[in-house]
């Protein structure tokens, strides 16, 4: 994808403003509530953080291409499934902090998985049904 | 002739709750799809931004927009003094939209613009030259109520923005010549809500329409009824449209009005939809957390435990303003008494202005605030006594048939097995070495019989669409909590069909019953009934429409009617018959739930709700004793909530509830340099990650209560309320002092273990 503009942008404000693509939330601007995690080059950063100059080239994953042709992600079913989704704002984020564990460590054990998420922060939930969500995806995932 | 489907034959989705029925909103959240308040971008739309006071107090001599309104870009510029507005408020009405002639906190709204993109509107913000003359300002709410102490508001003399004396039973008596008698004074700073997604609002004003207000509220016909009052509108030309919202706890019954008000009065005067949007720093500096408490608590106590009086001193931190504070403080000061059977109080509680950020409500409005002091009360007198935590607990809490000290009649309750189940759970009678333990028991009403008495329940409409599903239309919102999942249970349940055939309508109050909304914990005891209600009269409309279609009686199972002569019929086919035969009316149920009234006195003593929801806590914890860090490892949840709708949801209720628990006991709470807030982000107001918490056990007492739909009671607020206390009591346990002011931080731990005093 190509699009021209100043390389100082975050990569959230282009990824929400100039490409439409607002599955990616903001909740802060200072990489201190996870909610615009993305994936670059296969690992989860806060999109707020990055200059969009640095992706140049790079691959950048969003929530949007998780469940591209209508087909959700094994990570998306199992949140569902557990209830982890409550307001849903922390959510896309933290499916793509999942995503991004589950390639590195397709079978972390529930403390790795904390770890993982430790950046997203979920004023709901209490983390546990997320928690228990990523558990069972990396158990679908491995099959 | 009718006939009702007979009992044996209906299948209960009820019972099926297990397996987790859920709202399908939650498939657009997690593919990414979900529209919330700050996704919104409406064609022409412009973005607003506020000017705020950077002084405590001050008097403003002079505001400058010219240099503002030539900015190439700016389209709308506001000002206090070229308004002209009554004040409004929540509770008290002590707010305008824009200061006049006086800012009071740090962040007051001293003028607004509207300008193309928000770098122009920031630029014409920063081009607002304001004069002010710096006012001695007041931050304590004990200095604030001194004699001399600087006046926050000429209509409240010193400083009072609310207050309430309370005198119940004899407790002179019962404090002459008591056993014994423990007091302390306890401290709860003031917390924020800190939902994830920032408040929002896109205002449009349309000729023909009126002001449609574009965001996500728990209340939203309570705020357009302000705003409508404000802008001088008449009622029906206010609507709000609700986009998904992100996070509420609280923080959006009201929201933040000034966030509504200053966008539709932009939106008015340039023409074109306006979107104003809070930072992070501006929903910390200037949105309306719970206000802080400085509880002064004594009990008294018989030898065996009795508890024979409580007096309480209560001073609250209202802020400059006063949005839903006096409400909170008198929840902080009388709720908590009636979870067990107190004869005689004493109550003072005064609710005091500071030149501080002004305050609202969260989850469980205070009543955590009250259960800190309280529980922590009962444990020291249980120590002093003798006595075990548990016995002491299991001796004085209500049971059902009681009528409590402020009037409550408790109704089911399963309080007493609420506590036993948690004291097993967490293994009270086996207690591990070097671990520390606590309990705590709560009660919270179901909505309430006396906030707006005239307005005590609920309404909804329950209608069968042309294919055969059912929509449910409600005031009541769900961000969430799962509420419109159980409401399409219920009704599921009263038609026979399954939930996945009923939709859940809410988030525009032009179709929206008008409903009081998400607070109290009210949406599914009151809200859930007059769903049931409405479904019910719809089931009635369906089978004597479906009788006369078939020329028998019928029964139905699983969504299919069937006629005595065996003819099937769908639920499509009874709606086509019915559109056919009334030329395009849909078939309609009503549910109208009024509650009866309450017998609520001038003293506040009375009946205050259909149903109150119990709770037990218990806790264990460890210290470090070389660095004073409090680690919780368990946490035990036994709630009675009646019947459980739905397990998974309720389940998520209590690990999120519990959580800010465990936020509100060990992290958060505001921190403020004079008038400044100190941590105005989430860097340094910190909210439990997924490493803060313990592991939580939920328990479920599941006591019907025919007060609710189907048996169920509330449980989204009171599943915070015990924490507090439990972890208090556990850190004592486990400390073997007491720390007596929140946040229970490693360095207050320390302090208070090792006899040092830091300096600030």
């Amino acid at each position: 994808m190509e699009t021209y503009t100043d390389p100082a942008e975050s990569l959230l404000m282009v990824l929400r403003e100039k490409l439409g693509l607002y599955g990616t939330k903001a909740g802060c601007g200072k990489g201190e509530c996870g909610v615009c995690t993305v994936l670059l080059d296969d690992r989860a950063v806060n999109s707020c953080l990055v200059p969009v100059g640095k992706v140049q080239g790079r691959k950048v994953e969003t929530i949007e291409n998780l469940s591209r042709g209508g087909k959700v992600h094994p990570i998306q079913e199992k949140f569902v499934e557990k209830g982890a989704v409550q307001c849903g704002f922390c959510t896309p984020g933290m499916v793509m902090s999942a995503y991004a564990l589950l390639k590195e460590n397709p079978r972390p054990n529930p403390d790795q998985v904390r770890v993982a998420i430790s950046g997203n922060l979920c004023r709901c939930s209490g983390y546990k049904q997320i928690e228990e969500a990523i558990m069972l995806a990396a158990d679908k995932l491995k099959d | 002739m009718i006939l009702k489907a007979p009992e044996k034959n209906i299948r209960r989705y009820g019972k099926a709750e297990g397996t987790g029925y859920q709202s399908p909103e939650v498939w657009s959240k997690v593919t990414g799809k979900a529209v919330y308040g700050i996704d919104l971008n409406l064609p022409g739309m412009l973005y607003g931004k506020i000017l705020r006071s950077p002084y405590p107090h001050a008097r403003i001599k002079k505001v400058d927009t010219t240099a503002a309104e030539a900015l190439p870009g700016v389209r709308a510029v506001l000002t206090g003094a070229k308004l002209e507005s009554k004040p409004f408020g929540i509770a008290v009405e002590d707010e305008l939209p824009l200061a006049v002639d006086r800012v009071r906190y740090i962040g007051d709204e001293v003028a607004a613009v509207a300008a193309v993109d928000l770098q122009t509107a920031v630029q014409a913000i920063k081009a607002i030259k304001v004069e002010y003359e710096e006012l001695p300002a007041v931050c304590d709410p004990a200095e604030a109520l001194q004699e001399g102490a600087p006046q926050l508001h000429d209509n409240f003399p010193g400083n009072v923005a609310w207050q309430r004396e309370l005198v119940r039973g004899s407790p002179g008596d019962a404090f002459t010549g008591a056993d014994l008698v423990v007091e302390e004074n306890f401290t709860v700073p003031a917390i924020h809500q800190a939902y994830l997604e920032p408040i929002s609002c896109v205002a449009v004003d349309d000729p023909y329409t009126g002001i449609t207000l574009h965001t996500a509220l728990q209340s939203p016909d309570a705020v357009r009824k302000i705003v409508a009052g404000v802008l001088n509108y008449p009622l029906s030309k206010v609507h709000v449209s609700g986009p998904v919202m992100g996070g509420g706890f609280g923080g959006r019954v009201y929201g933040n009005l000034k966030v509504y008000i200053l966008s539709a009065l932009l939106a008015i005067k340039s023409g074109s939809p306006v979107k104003i949007q809070l930072t992070r720093e501006e929903e910390f500096t200037a949105g309306r957390p719970m206000i802080a408490a400085a509880i002064q608590m004594k009990m008294t106590v018989r030898r065996d435990g009795t508890i024979l009086g409580r007096e309480a001193d209560i001073i609250t931190d209202n802020g400059a303003y006063s949005a839903q504070a006096p409400w909170v403080s008198k929840t902080v000061s009388e709720r908590n008494d009636s979870v067990y059977r107190i004869p005689s109080i004493k109550t003072r509680v005064r609710l005091a202005y500071t030149n501080k950020i002004p305050t609202g409500q969260y989850r469980a409005y205070g009543n955590q605030a009250a259960n800190f002091a309280t529980e922590s009360l009962i444990d020291m007198a249980a120590k002093k006594l003798g006595l075990d935590p548990l016995e002491m607990r299991l001796k004085n809490c209500v049971r059902e048939g009681d009528i409590t000290v402020h009037g409550l009649q408790i109704g089911k309750c399963g309080l007493d097995e609420c506590l036993k189940a948690a004291a097993k759970e967490i293994g009270w009678d086996q207690k591990k070495e070097g671990r520390g333990y606590g309990l705590s028991v709560a009660i919270h009403a179901n909505g309430s019989l006396v906030f707006d008495k005239n307005f005590r329940g609920a309404s909804a409409l329950a209608r069968l669409e042309l294919d055969g599903r059912i929509t449910i239309f409600t005031g009541e919102q769900d961000y969430g909590q799962g509420t419109h999942a159980a409401f399409a249970q219920i009704a599921a349940r009263t038609l026979d069909v399954s939930p996945a055939q009923v939709t859940v309508e809410s988030k525009e109050t032009k179709t929206a019953p008008f409903s009081t909304g998400a607070l109290a914990m009210r949406q599914t005891t009151i809200g859930g009934k007059a769903i049931q209600l409405a479904a019910e009269d719809l089931r009635e409309k369906i089978f004597k429409t479906a009788a006369e279609l078939a020329g028998a009686p019928v029964t139905m199972e699983n969504g299919v009617m069937c006629s005595i002569s065996g003819q099937e019929l769908a639920l499509a086919e009874v709606a086509y018959y019915n559109h056919s035969a009334t030329s395009g009316l849909s078939m309609t149920g009503e549910g109208k739930f009024v509650p009866e009234e309450s017998d609520y006195d001038e003293s506040g003593y009375g009946n205050i709700s259909i149903a109150y929801s119990y709770a037990a806590h218990a806790v264990e914890v460890e210290l470090d004793k070389t660095t004073g860090a409090l680690t919780v490892h368990r946490l035990v949840a036994a709630h009675d909530s009646g019947r459980i709708i739905n397990h998974l949801t309720a389940r998520g209720q209590i690990y999120g509830g519990v959580a800010q628990g465990i936020g509100m006991s060990c992290l958060e709470g505001y921190l403020f340099d004079e008038g400044r807030v100190a941590n105005a982000s989430l860097a340094e107001y910190k909210i439990p990650t997924a490493l803060d918490l313990p592991e939580i056990v939920p328990i479920f007492i599941e006591i019907e209560d025919p007060a609710g739909p189907y048996g169920s009671k509330g449980l989204g607020e009171i599943v915070m309320v015990p924490v507090l206390g439990a972890v208090a009591n556990a850190a004592a346990d486990a400390a073997g002092v007491r720390v007596t002011g929140l946040p229970l931080s490693a360095e207050i731990i320390y302090q208070a273990i090792s006899g040092w005093e830091c300096e600030q």
